[in-house]
């Protein structure tokens, strides 16, 4: 019995374990092209620049660098404090506002009960040469305005403050030298280590945004919540990365220079122009696999994927979404302005890292046995993260304050291009006979927008929690979009889309000014829509309230009096349009929710026959209509060509006759099911 | 007189050919109970769907109208479940009486449809009450089972989240379960012994209960081939699911007519499921007669006017 449970342990060791042998020197080169592609003049006002050296300690995970910010003021009035993100100290402990609100769970990953906690320090910081750290505060979330009593996070250590000698004026620029150490957090939520692999996101101090009107700038810097992260000003990212030599390193822009260092180390020197941020990879079990996406003017772009030996053939689904994505987003907004795009597959231990999007380099997720080809979620997460490099990497809005714009926005232009990638049919899934479009999935998946308490412009802190966040913030907004699109028309809302990219490409863009392009651009008042769909609670509840079909017959009864009295039969048509053999239908539509968009119908008829009909009303709550037909009413059908995706499609098509055939069929399948199970338990 | 396994397979088969028509019997009572519950889930169903072509859409093979009726009608799938779970717990408390049939008919080798039906009615009855007892017993046995079939998937779990091919996720999963589907044959195959020995000696010993499955315990443990024959017995019911499974990929079977192939086809399966399961039993009984007689029950009984 003992040797069986050996040889059972044994098997059952090596059958669960992943042997990646030992990692070798890598050879790497310089890449050869300008941190823009195709070179040219900066496409953005490159207000904050940094400078960082940073070296890796891969058995500790930590960063020891040095960073010099160069930051410029554009308002109209002067700076006296500069306000600072240190998002690593989201993962110091348990007081943090994103520890607060996440609870330690994100997106289906966990913290480790004890330890692998992650936080920045910060040594020195100067301005002039002139030490400041005295002047150096921490400035936990205070106001309770912004956030409830139960959502303050007083030890809070996600955003610090430097109070400046000299005040920074209108176009003066200041430079700050800081000297810190990241220690990066076991990796649950984006950014951290796990085993040999470390994803170094937010790792550094990072200056927040001064916004607002001309005289009237206010900082905007928050703090490290559990859903949003980005906001930030573009510049030039001049970073020396110190590692292994048997490391392999994805990074934000190209690789300028490479030099051999002391201790088996490399020192390599990235380059990026007109980013926001600044992110790397090392883990020296990386593979990388590359080809290039030809953009319409005929340049390219590199596409790099970097995998593990065992997700090679995931790696290969990845490269190809990434191409389509880079190719497609291109054409329909603005070209892709950088020379290479890196997404990197986390190993599937370290899932709290993927599904992750920065400037030129994003994570990806997916990869999973039930992912079968065909099943295209691991796709799907690339094309998203790769679209945001359009929505919020180009299209730079405040996460914080209108999520919606970037991932809601994102999420819609993703189903476009999985269309068009995969077919519109086969864009969701294609797999063993099924197949479904990945906007119909999704919507099937989502929760009715008109249930949700919070619309979608809320503030992401704001959410009444996350679930909320997630549904209003991704899939009603993809829902509303489409909605848009289709009541529009989608060549007239691509061209309005590809508008608002243009304009506000490297701009910090609002939902307003979403809204007023598309106004503009479709040349319409589309306020009806904006205002309900975006800023209320309540949805779009369409339904067809009653129906009934019945013969036609002239109007029977007595006319007329005295000797001019007539009696009026089945027989006597008086009104010629209700000869025998016609029927007389009546449909009524309600529309009981706050939005209200033009719906098409179709009624069918039993000879095959139909009509349709359209309400145009935005204000009304129902409509009737009543149609006369030479043969009886059998279906409605609101919305036949599915153009309403704010609300669900189950109740849009009725058949007025009852018809269990299948019921019938599906019941039958779950009974011979229920009688295998009775057959194991019985004979 | 020793039996072997052969022996076993062979007095299976035997069975089968002689007892054909109380097999169909068998199976026609199974197939009311499944066919009851699909009329009944037909009605929630209809219900729910009968004015809704999406529904029809979804079970033609449309994912997204599937996924949105589910979604729709959430209570009526729950209803469903409810309905599945009572028909299966049903034909558990159905089958004590008719595997007491069974074993009955197999022991005592009735001739002729009457006495057959006879005996399969009196002997179903009359071992009834004790096979009750005899489930209750064998519920630490289940316990154990349930714990190492939890533990055995909680460890798995781990992998199979993180599997990315079908050996990755295969492998965790079958070496998750496998001790505890191990128990639960070693248990299953026990509580058989048990019934065939109250059912054998019913007449003649009266064993108690208790006393009967300890007794059984140590039988099949001892005695290797009452498993292996069990465990064929089970491989031959999982390769007929697999086969028809493997046959009826790809056919969709659209229209009245396809459903009554389907409803066809699934009940000859079904049929040859019930068979191999008859089979079994019928070798069980075959080993059972060769068991040691347990020791008779005494009962004292006193004369209280004496």
């Amino acid at each position: 019995m003992a040797a069986v449970a050996a040889i059972f342990i044994v098997v059952a060791g090596a059958a669960c374990s992943r042997d990646h042998g030992v990692p070798g020197v890598k050879t790497v080169k310089p890449d050869s092209v300008p941190a823009l592609r195709g070179g040219g003049p900066a496409r953005s006002p490159r207000l904050a620049n940094y400078k960082i050296d940073a070296r890796l300690d891969p058995s500790k995970h930590t960063i020891t660098a040095t960073e010099t910010l160069t930051w410029t003021n554009n308002g109209a009035s002067e700076v006296t404090t500069l306000p600072f993100h240190l998002y690593l100290n989201a993962f110091k402990n348990e007081a943090s506002l994103f520890m607060k609100q996440s609870h330690g769970e994100l997106r289906g990953a966990t913290k480790a009960a004890d330890g692998g906690w992650g936080w920045i320090s910060v040594e020195s910081v100067q301005v002039g040469g002139v030490e400041l750290l005295s002047k150096w505060k921490i400035t936990p979330p205070a106001d309770d305005k912004l956030f409830p009593p139960e959502r303050l996070a007083p030890k809070d250590e996600t955003v610090a403050e430097l109070a400046l000698p000299t005040p920074v004026g209108h176009n003066e620029t200041v430079e700050v030298t800081f000297k810190f150490t990241a220690q990066l957090p076991e990796v649950f939520a984006r950014s951290g280590y796990k085993g040999d692999f470390n994803m170094v996101a937010q790792w550094f101090p990072k200056i927040g945004v001064r916004s607002g009107p001309p005289g009237a700038e206010h900082w905007d810097c928050q703090w490290y919540a559990a859903h949003t992260e980005f906001f930030a000003d573009f510049g030039v990212y001049d970073v020396t990365l110190t590692v292994p030599n048997n490391y392999r390193v994805a990074a934000t822009g190209v690789l300028v220079a490479k030099n051999d260092s002391a201790g088996n180390t490399h020192t390599l020197q990235y380059h990026a122009e007109d980013v926001h941020d600044f992110v790397w990879m090392a883990d020296p079990w990386m593979n990388v696999m590359s080809d290039k996406a030809k953009l319409e003017d005929g340049t390219t772009v590199e596409v790099r994927v970097y995998y593990r030996g065992e997700q090679k053939d995931f790696a290969v689904r990845h490269l190809q979404a990434g191409i389509a994505a880079i190719e497609r987003f291109s054409a329909a907004y603005v070209p892709y302005p950088w020379p290479i795009m890196s997404i990197v597959d986390p190993p599937v231990d370290a899932g709290g890292a993927s599904g992750m999007e920065y400037p030129t380099l994003i994570t990806t997720a997916g990869d999973s046995v039930f992912a079968r080809p065909g099943v295209r979620l691991p796709e799907y997460v690339t094309i998203h993260e790769v679209g945001h490099n359009w929505f919020q990497g180009i299209l730079a809005s405040n996460e914080f304050e209108e999520a919606w714009l970037d991932e809601g926005v994102n999420e819609w232009a993703d189903t476009k291009v999985m269309d068009e990638t995969y077919g519109a049919a086969t864009s969701g899934i294609d797999w063993m006979g099924w197949q479904a479009q990945i906007f119909q999935l999704r919507r099937a998946l989502s929760t009715d927008p008109s249930a949700l308490p919070s619309p979608i412009a809320t503030a992401a802190y704001a959410f009444v929690d996350s679930a909320n966040y997630g549904e209003a913030t991704y899939v009603s907004t993809m829902r509303a979009l489409h909605t848009l699109e289709q009541t529009v028309g989608p060549t007239k809302f691509a061209a309005a889309m590809k508008t608002y990219a243009k304009t506000f490409a490297f701009k910090h863009p609002t939902g307003r000014d979403l809204f007023d392009t598309l106004a503009k651009e479709l040349d319409q008042d589309l306020s009806w829509f904006f205002s309900p769909v975006f800023h209320q609670v309540g949805g779009l509840k369409l339904a067809i309230r009653s129906t009934s079909c019945r013969p036609g017959h002239p109007d029977r009864g007595v006319y007329g009096d005295g000797s001019n009295r007539k009696f009026v039969s089945d027989g006597e048509s008086k009104d010629k349009e209700k000869e025998a053999g016609s029927y007389d239908c009546e449909v009524v539509v309600q529309s009981t929710g706050v939005v209200h968009v033009p719906v098409d119908v179709e009624f069918r008829f039993a000879d095959g026959s139909a009509q349709t009909g359209t309400w145009v009303d935005h204000g009304d709550s129902w409509k009737r209509f009543s149609l006369q037909a030479s043969s009886r009413l059998v279906e409605v059908r609101l919305d036949p060509e599915n153009k309403i995706g704010i609300d669900s499609p189950v109740t849009h098509h009725e058949r007025l006759d009852g018809d269990g055939a299948a019921s019938m069929r599906a019941a039958a399948w779950l009974a011979s099911v229920t009688q295998t199970l009775m057959g194991v338990v019985g004979p | 007189m020793r039996i072997g396994l052969g022996d076993m397979l062979s007095a299976g088969a035997r069975s089968l050919s002689r007892y054909t028509g109380t097999l169909l019997s068998v199976f026609v009572v199974q197939t009311l109970v499944a066919t009851a519950c699909m009329f009944a889930m037909a009605l929630v169903l209809s219900q729910a769907f009968s004015h809704l072509p999406i529904f029809d859409e979804g079970v033609d093979g449309d994912l997204v109208s599937l996924v949105e009726s589910y979604f729709y009608a959430r209570p009526s799938f729950t209803a469903i479940f409810g309905l599945m779970f009572g028909a299966v717990v049903m034909w558990e408390l159905v089958s004590w009486f008719v595997v007491g049939g069974l074993y009955g008919v197999l022991a005592q080798r009735p001739e002729g449809r009457s006495d057959t039906a006879r005996c399969f009615g009196a002997s179903g009855a009359s071992t009834y009450l004790a096979y009750a007892r005899l489930s209750l017993c064998s519920l630490p046995a289940m316990a154990v089972v349930l714990f190492a079939i939890s533990t055995g998937l909680g460890l798995a779990m781990a992998h199979i989240e993180r599997a990315l091919s079908a050996w990755d996720l295969l492998g965790p999963l079958f070496i998750g379960l496998l001790p505890g589907m191990l128990l639960l044959h070693v248990a299953w195959t026990i509580t058989d012994y048990a019934r065939v020995e109250l059912t054998l000696r019913h007449d003649t010993h009266d064993p108690g209960v208790i006393a009967t499955y300890l007794r059984s315990v140590s039988y099949v443990l001892r005695r290797p081939v009452t498993l292996v024959h069990g465990a064929i017995g089970w491989a031959c019911v999982v390769l007929v699911t697999i086969a028809y499974m493997w046959l009826a990929a790809g056919h969709s079977m659209y229209g009245a007519e396809g459903a009554v192939i389907l409803w066809v086809s699934r009940q000859c399966v079904s049929l040859l499921r019930t068979a191999i399961r008859v089979g079994v039993l019928a070798g069980q009984v075959e080993l059972g007669r060769t068991r040691p007689q347990p020791p008779r029950r005494v009962e004292a009984k006193v004369d209280i006017k004496a």
